[in-house]
């Protein structure tokens, strides 16, 4: 049976898109057919993580909003593109990244309905094993219909004061939404704190699984999300926390 | 207790004048709420799950699902049959669209 996964944070810079491209590689490397979908149309990034060039993108999720194209048609195979032995197979359903294209869709708005149908489609036509949903950060009605529509969700903190609280509003409107598994993440911890002594405040706060502490990585850094850490760094600390991620939804 | 349970679900969802949105569901009240996440979920369900849900009667979840077609919640499926009612949920709504700023920087961008 197929899962519908949101990665979302409160706020910004936690490596939402990071953890997904990621998370994709791996449920991909163990043969699964996964579909990432870019829902941050004010910021969208993913793409550039899997190396899917603008002039190689044929249609956007604003596309598929404005009525232009079905959803798989703004599905493009970025398999060949993420390097190392990928036995399965991933899509990207990137956002535009044409400033004219943006500034339309938000002065325009749009039915964030058409999102709700385009998952559902997308996961059948193309024989999902997972649709991933990389989120914009916040609470808005898109992000409220990603995480009431998902079988999983996976929130991710940074171990700082404004993450800490606006995580709280999250995994609250999460609970009300029923969410049949919700994970934590706490990324980018740095070397002063014990991971383990993180893994517990968060787990006590939200009542909730962490189900990985990362370290904060300089290698993260220095590949400056120009490619999939995971499959750059396999033996990375890191990519060991993420592996144990995919385990838990995987479960 | 579950007589007083459905006129609360029944009056919140009637007092609704438009479309429900994502962010309606948070706020209604048990068990209303969770049941409406259930199915959501589900995408496809009968009203035999929704009314199970609910633990109302069928005729009071058929009366909260007839509220809930006409404010675009619900839709009836096709593959409705005589001995059973098949629905499909269907959350939506349009996001708030951004006003024209007074430089006119839109038309700078287009």
């Amino acid at each position: 049976m197929s899962k519908i996964v949101s990665i979302h944070s409160f706020r910004g810079g936690t490596g939402k898109s990071n953890t997904t491209a990621n998370i994709a590689a791996l449920l991909a490397a163990d043969g699964a057919r996964v579909c990432v979908v870019d829902t941050d149309i004010n910021s969208p990034g993913i793409h550039v993580l899997f190396n899917l060039d603008e002039t190689e993108m044929v249609h956007s999720l604003n596309d598929y909003l404005w009525g232009k194209c079905s959803i798989e048609e703004a599905a493009h195979d970025v398999t060949g593109h993420i390097g190392g032995e990928i036995k399965g197979q991933v899509f990207l359903i990137p956002s535009s990244i044409k400033a004219g294209e943006i500034a339309r869709i938000l002065r325009e708005g749009y039915d964030v309905g058409l999102l709700n149908d385009g998952f559902r489609d997308v996961v059948e036509k193309l024989e999902l094993d997972y649709l991933l949903i990389d989120t914009h950060p916040g609470l808005n009605e898109e992000t409220l219909l990603s995480i009431a529509i998902s079988n999983a969700l996976v929130i991710i903190l940074r171990p700082d004061q404004q993450d800490y609280q606006g995580t709280a509003v999250t995994v609250d409107v999460a609970k009300k939404l029923d969410v049949p598994k919700l994970l934590m993440l706490v990324n980018k911890v740095p070397n002063s704190l014990d991971p383990e002594d993180v893994r517990t405040r968060v787990e006590q706060t939200y009542g909730a699984t962490v189900a990985a502490v990362l370290p904060h990585s300089d290698e993260m850094m220095s590949l400056a999300s120009s490619g999939i850490f995971s499959i750059r760094f396999p033996d990375s600390a890191v990519t060991k926390g993420l592996r144990s991620l995919v385990d838990q939804l995987k479960d | 207790m579950s007589e007083l349970l459905f006129q609360t679900a029944l009056k919140e969802l009637e007092e609704r004048k438009e479309d429900i949105r994502p962010s309606d569901v948070v706020l209604f009240s048990e068990p209303l709420r969770s049941a409406l996440n259930f199915v959501i979920r589900l995408g496809r369900f009968s009203l035999t799950e929704f009314a199970e849900k609910l633990e109302f009667t069928r005729e009071q979840s058929e009366q909260l699902a007839d509220i809930l077609v006409a404010r675009n919640l619900f839709a009836v499926s096709r593959f409705s049959n005589a001995e059973e009612t098949f629905y499909e949920s269907r959350l939506s709504a349009m996001t708030r669209p951004l006003s024209r700023p007074p430089s006119d920087i839109w038309k700078k961008i287009d």
